[in-house]
């Protein structure tokens, strides 16, 4: 039964996923106006200044011809300094609103589109998986995988590799013990971190103050008092445990076994430091905190996966076609197998005996695997396990694949179509049909219609 | 407003946003304060006396002004244009939070990264799919056991997870983390699987069937119980192909080519075929009678081949991946696909849930439905029409005597002493005469 329902895209729910496609190039086309809006006002403001000094002092008799130049040449430097900066934010706005160009037109081949089953859904979709997996990549800090993959699928535009390279060198860096990296990144966005409250700056001071504790001497742990001083104790209302840890840490030595010193003092804060640097890199870019591949897969793996998918029953079937006795009483079809078994010429070990479940090659190696149908997804190696855990979807009514069910005297319900399709593709005689599954072959006397209401 | 011209207009707004004025302008501007300053310089080192230089000073004091001030409204034409980006985007495409709050994939990566890495070897994207495993193993290997070593939770119930995989070069991944995962795909075997299949299929691309209609011959036991008849159909398309000429084919113009060629390849390589497609064969016979006028003949049909180098190529796909155990389509691209039309559905029952504060419930199933189209659903799902509840394992479907199909549980409480009535037809039946049934 057709659902066309689900087939038509509704492109507002559709772009779900999409939106930090759209959104990144935006909230980066910001990012980049701060870098150059402050230089820019702070420079020009004292730019104007020293020109008016210079002037007025040049006209009351003040500054020298040669001070006038030298202030001119300072002058100068500062404008071509803010040239340079200026420039650079406006190659990198051009390159931004190229990717939203991209984006657009990108989107734009799914608003032409309105149904799943059209052919170009097909394209469109292949391209977002791309852009997903790059995302993943990215953030999972594969990052030459990730260029590889843009490069190969010419999607550089529809991907934000330069912003994730940045994140993961920073990244990569904290992880190596270095939180310089990691502090310039804080100054460059200070106003935004403290708009949503990030404690980030004052976690990587707490390291660097840790760090000269650790070395211990005489000099260092007065640098570290200092450092305390301008860094840290500024913060006591706003994390007053946090700031008494660090007093405490005075009296312990790295190799102290109290808490909570001996996990200050613990090599695994360099990659919590990380991971909150990660985060706070993603909120400031109103990105989602996990890669989108998580979110879509978590949704697609339970949308497709049926109870089936993770059967051992249907298994078990497969290799041995005389069904384990059922308790609810199947006594009479024992018999129906052992008759046919020798018909199926091809397969000449199946099912010939009850086999054990360490038997070889089953006839088909899926549930549904032949003829018309496909394998499915879950079914197959790559996704399976990783379905595991998922839920499987939920269905308020029946979806037959096939029409005109029959049961074979073996317990497996086919299509009549299919059934006669096998039929004549394995040249058997009219009146016999045979299992696509198991390769059993039966009398179509044998065979029974069965009813879904 | 409809979703669709929500987006168009969003979009159309987008494309005139190319117009806006940029930051390039404010980067010109600065050049011409620069020009200001160094000309009054130029005069001032060049007369060097206080005069000039206090009068080029003042004469530049409103010039580099009016520049600076052009420099700022340039900024502000700039951030405008980034405004109304925002505000484009917050009108038409609004921000909607993702179920990320728990991210039960997050615990899995070592299996996500598998199927990525077969993604893209069966993709056929070889070099991206060994720097990505050489990655991930980089990764694994600084990380050390930390980061990768846990338990995998797929292993619990004990199962074999080598169900589809008769050749034991994929299966053995799951129960081990990762790092084996990626160096069994490195060992090779899958890699040089799917490179031989990318070879078949240049080839095919190329008009040359041979290497398909080798693989073909030497999976034919395979193939055969699998219901395909591939090998038949490739090998009719090479005695299809072959007689139609050098014209149309390109091959020499020698006896193996033409119909004397077809006809020798129909000797040499039909026999097999006769128990199982006498009557195709016969058919093709027949029509080399009409060679001379074929387009008029009954048997047109049968060398009017415009699709059939892609029908073949993509039977062929179908089947070589089958025989591995593996889907003909990529299951990470179907999931994903899946993933987004399932999503709002999601979205919609988190948001319901949360202001409820009520938890997910139901064990093992989903609480909500999730409609898929047609191309997305793989196995013939059953609802027992009593009960409603979706057959399961626990829980299967049994055909009782008339031919209608109910689940157990439904079946048991139907059941008055060890009969039952078919809730559908007037007729009766025994308990014992009901028979579970696999879809």
């Amino acid at each position: 039964m057709a659902d066309l329902e689900a087939a038509k895209i509704n492109h507002d729910n559709h772009l779900l996923l999409d939106q930090p496609c759209l959104r990144t190039p935006y909230e980066l086309l910001r990012k980049n106006f701060r870098s150059v809006h402050y230089p820019l006002e702070w420079e020009s403001t004292s730019v104007k200044n020293l020109l008016k000094d210079t002037a007025n002092g040049s006209l009351n008799g003040k500054t020298s011809p040669q001070d006038v130049v030298k202030n001119l040449d300072q002058m100068l430097a500062k404008m071509r300094g803010l040239k340079r900066k200026l420039t650079a934010a406006a190659e990198e706005e051009d390159r931004l609103y190229r990717h939203l160009d991209a984006r657009g037109a990108h989107l734009r081949d799914l608003a032409n589109l309105n149904t799943v089953d059209d052919v170009r859904y097909e394209a469109w979709s292949r391209t977002r998986l791309d852009r997903l997996l790059v995302d993943y990549m990215l953030r999972h800090g594969y990052d030459a995988s990730a260029i590889a993959l843009a490069d190969e699928r010419q999607m550089r535009d529809l991907v934000d590799i330069d912003t994730f390279v940045v994140m993961s060198k920073i990244r990569k860096s904290l992880e190596a013990g270095s939180v310089q990296e990691a502090l310039a990144w804080c100054n460059e966005n200070k106003k935004e971190l403290r708009k949503m409250q990030s404690n980030l700056e004052f976690m990587l001071r707490c390291q660097q103050y840790i760090e000269m504790m650790r070395i211990g001497s005489t000099p260092k742990m007065l640098e570290a008092i200092s450092h305390a001083r301008k860094h840290i104790t500024p913060f006591n209302d706003t994390y007053p445990d946090a700031v008494s840890n660090m007093a405490g840490l005075l009296a312990y030595r790295p190799n102290t076994t109290l808490e909570p010193y001996a996990s200050l003092y613990s090599a695994s804060r360099w990659q919590e430091l990380a991971e909150s640097f990660v985060e706070a890199h993603l909120r400031l870019l109103n990105l989602p905190p996990t890669p989108l591949l998580h979110v879509a897969l978590s949704s697609g793996l339970s949308a497709l996966k049926t109870p089936a998918c993770h059967s051992t029953r249907s298994r078990q079937r497969i290799q041995a076609p005389s069904p384990s006795p059922d308790p609810q009483g199947e006594e009479d079809d024992g018999d129906h197998h052992h008759h046919h078994h020798h018909h199926c010429d091809h397969q000449p070990t199946n099912g010939t005996a009850p086999t054990t479940p360490t038997t070889p090659k089953p006839h088909h190696q899926h549930g549904t695997a032949s003829l018309t149908t496909r394998v499915c997804p879950i079914c197959s190696t790559e996704l399976n396990a990783l379905a595991r855990n998922v839920r499987y979807a939920h269905h308020g009514k029946s979806r037959l694949l096939e029409h005109d069910l029959m049961l074979l005297p073996n317990g497996r319900v086919y299509g009549k179509a299919r059934l006669d399709e096998y039929a004549a593709k394995s040249g058997l005689p009219a009146g016999r049909v045979k299992d696509l599954l198991t390769g059993e072959v039966f009398d179509a006397g044998e065979i029974r219609k069965v009813f879904v209401t | 407003m409809e979703a669709k011209q929500k987006l168009e207009a969003l979009l159309d707004e987008l494309f005139k946003f190319k117009r806006l004025p940029r930051l390039s302008a404010a980067a010109h501007d600065v050049d011409k304060i620069i020009d200001l300053l160094s000309d009054a310089r130029e005069q001032i080192a060049g007369a060097m006396d206080p005069h000039t230089a206090s009068l080029t000073m003042t004469k530049l004091q409103n010039p580099v002004k009016t520049a600076f001030d052009r420099v700022n409204d340039d900024l502000k034409a700039a951030s405008s244009a980034h405004k109304k980006v925002g505000r484009a985007l917050d009108k038409n495409f609004p921000q909607k939070d993702l179920p990320t709050d728990n991210d039960d994939m997050g615990s899995h990566l070592p299996l996500i990264n598998r199927a990525i890495a077969m993604h893209l070897l069966r993709e056929g994207q070889f070099s991206v799919a060994s720097t990505f495993i050489g990655e991930v193993q980089a990764k694994n290997l600084q990380a050390g056991d930390a980061t990768f070593d846990e338990p995998m939770l797929e292993d619990e119930d004990g199962e074999d997870e080598n169900d589809t995989d008769a050749d034991g070069f994929l299966g053995d991944a799951t129960s081990h983390e990762d790092e084996c995962d990626l160096s069994s795909l490195h060992s090779q075997e899958l890699q040089d699987r799917f490179a031989e299949m990318y070879r078949i299929l240049q080839e095919l691309k190329a008009q040359n069937l041979l290497p398909a209609i080798r693989w073909a011959r030497e999976n034919s036991v395979e193939l055969e119980a699998r219901g395909s008849n591939l090998e038949f159909e490739l090998s009719k398309l090479q005695f299809v192909w072959l007689f139609k000429g050098p014209a149309v084919n390109g091959l020499p113009d020698d006896q193996n080519n033409g119909l004397s060629g077809a006809l020798s390849y129909a000797r040499n390589n039909f026999g097999r075929f006769q128990a199982r497609h006498l009557r195709e064969i016969q058919e093709l016979a027949n029509a080399m009678v009409y060679a001379p006028n074929l387009p008029a003949s009954p048997y047109q049909h049968v060398f009017s081949i415009p699709t059939a180098f892609t029908d073949v190529a993509a039977s062929f796909t179908r089947e070589f991946c089958s025989l591995l155990g593996l889907s003909a389509e990529s299951p990470l691209y179907l999931a994903v696909t899946a993933g987004a039309l399932a999503l709002p559905r999601l979205m919609k029952y988190m948001l319901a849930t949360r202001s409820k504060g009520t938890e997910w419930t139901t064990e093992g199933e989903l609480p909500f439905e999730t409609p898929l189209p047609e191309s997305l659903l793989f196995h013939s799902i059953f609802v027992c029409p009593v009960s409603k509840e979706q057959t399961t394992e626990e829980n299967p479907p049994m055909v009782i005597p008339c031919g209608h199909m109910l689940a157990r549980d439904t079946l048991s409480k139907l059941c008055k002493g060890n009969r039952f009535k078919c809730p559908y037809c007037p007729s009766e039946g025994l308990i014992r005469d009901a028979r579970r049934v696999v879809l």
